[in-house]
């Protein structure tokens, strides 16, 4: 066989395999044309939509951040004409700017951290009103764990599970600190 | 239509498919519901298989409809996920892989046509032999030759670079010279 032969052959086998559609069928695919061609994805849309406004990565995670607290506080049973989305975006820019969290800034989130906790029926005790914030080994919050230990909430927003022994020389020292 | 046009139309179409368009979802069925018929028919499946997997192929066309990036790229997308959706019935029902040489009859040839007896044996033999090959060099072979898709369009529809194609078509046209002749 020539070696052109064969391509026309194919071509010859083509024509003679051509045969008639049944027109229904496409009507029958038209029917199952969904509704919604586009799948909604509001995260991934939200995003494209910053990054196509030419904003930093920084200030669209920030934007973002924020809209998602802002829903927060929308949807929960919390007051949202208070200051905390103020206090919580304010500490949220500052947190993206400097990379570390302010520990002055951290007794809204602890407050927040504390109502959880009481609404979840854990023995927590909060002393964001006595402390000085500004200590960064201040404890804000402790609760009470299993067999005797507690969960520490320092001011710079670390945790740490300590026992009652360590619990109470904490508290000391916290309260020496302010004394002086 | 020259090419030109044609390439406006479908990146007209891909851009309203994208806005989500029902009716620009109808005109692609419209353009491509037949050709991919032909080519599930051609890839050795049965008419009322051929008939579902077009159905399955526009299905997942619909779904995936976010990847397509212009109206160049439309025909190989959609040929595409037809060959994958062909691939994974293949996969599906492996025991039925091989198709049955006494389906694969060809129709009776017309007035028009050129058809000695012994042009019609050849054609026969074509045929069969076409059925025979592995899966991946029939598709290579109906892609390019039975579809009339470009080599570029072709490689991208059987998602492989085009040396791979290239290479592949050309086992595939060795395999069927071979056959021929054995049985000539």
């Amino acid at each position: 066989m020539k070696k052109d032969e064969l391509p026309e052959l194919l071509n010859e086998l083509t024509q003679l395999t051509t045969e008639q559609v049944d027109p229904t069928l496409a009507e029958a695919i038209k029917n199952r044309i969904p509704w919604s061609l586009l799948r909604q994805r509001g995260g991934i849309h939200t995003i494209s939509i910053i990054i196509d406004l030419r904003v930093g990565k920084l200030a669209a995670a920030a934007v973002i951040i924020l809209a998602m607290i802002l829903c927060a506080h929308f949807f929960s049973s919390r007051d949202w004409k208070s200051d905390g989305i103020f206090q919580n975006g304010k500490m949220i820019a500052k947190y993206l700017l400097s990379g570390k969290y302010p520990a002055a800034e951290s007794t809204p989130v602890a407050r927040s951290r504390y109502y959880y906790l009481r609404e979840q029926g854990k023995e927590a005790v909060y002393y964001g009103d006595v402390i000085d914030p500004k200590d960064p080994n201040a404890i804000l919050i402790h609760w009470k764990l299993r067999k005797g230990r507690y969960k520490v909430l320092f001011a710079d927003l670390t945790t740490k599970t300590v026992t009652a022994e360590q619990l109470i020389s904490l508290q000391a020292r916290m309260l020496q600190n302010k004394a002086e | 239509m020259d090419d030109g046009q044609l390439e406006q139309k479908h990146d007209w179409l891909v851009d309203q498919l994208k806005l989500g368009s029902r009716a620009a979802a109808a005109e692609l069925v419209d353009i491509y519901y037949e050709q991919i018929y032909l080519f599930m028919r051609r890839l050795g499946h049965t008419r009322q298989v051929s008939e579902d997997l077009t159905q399955e192929s526009f299905l997942q066309a619909w779904k995936y409809i976010n990847q397509i990036r212009h109206g160049r790229a439309l025909r190989s997308w959609m040929y595409r996920i037809a060959a994958n959706v062909s691939k994974l019935y293949w996969r599906k029902h492996y025991i039925r892989k091989t198709v049955n040489i006494e389906d694969v009859e060809l129709p009776d040839c017309d007035d028009g046509q050129n058809c000695t007896i012994e042009r019609r044996e050849q054609l026969d033999r074509l045929g069969k032999a076409v059925v025979r090959l592995p899966i991946k060099l029939r598709q290579s072979i109906v892609l390019h030759y039975m579809q009339h898709l470009t080599i570029s369009e072709a490689a991208q529809a059987a998602d492989i670079a085009e040396g791979t194609f290239k290479s592949r078509l050309s086992r595939a046209l060795t395999a069927l010279r071979k056959e021929i002749a054995v049985k000539a």
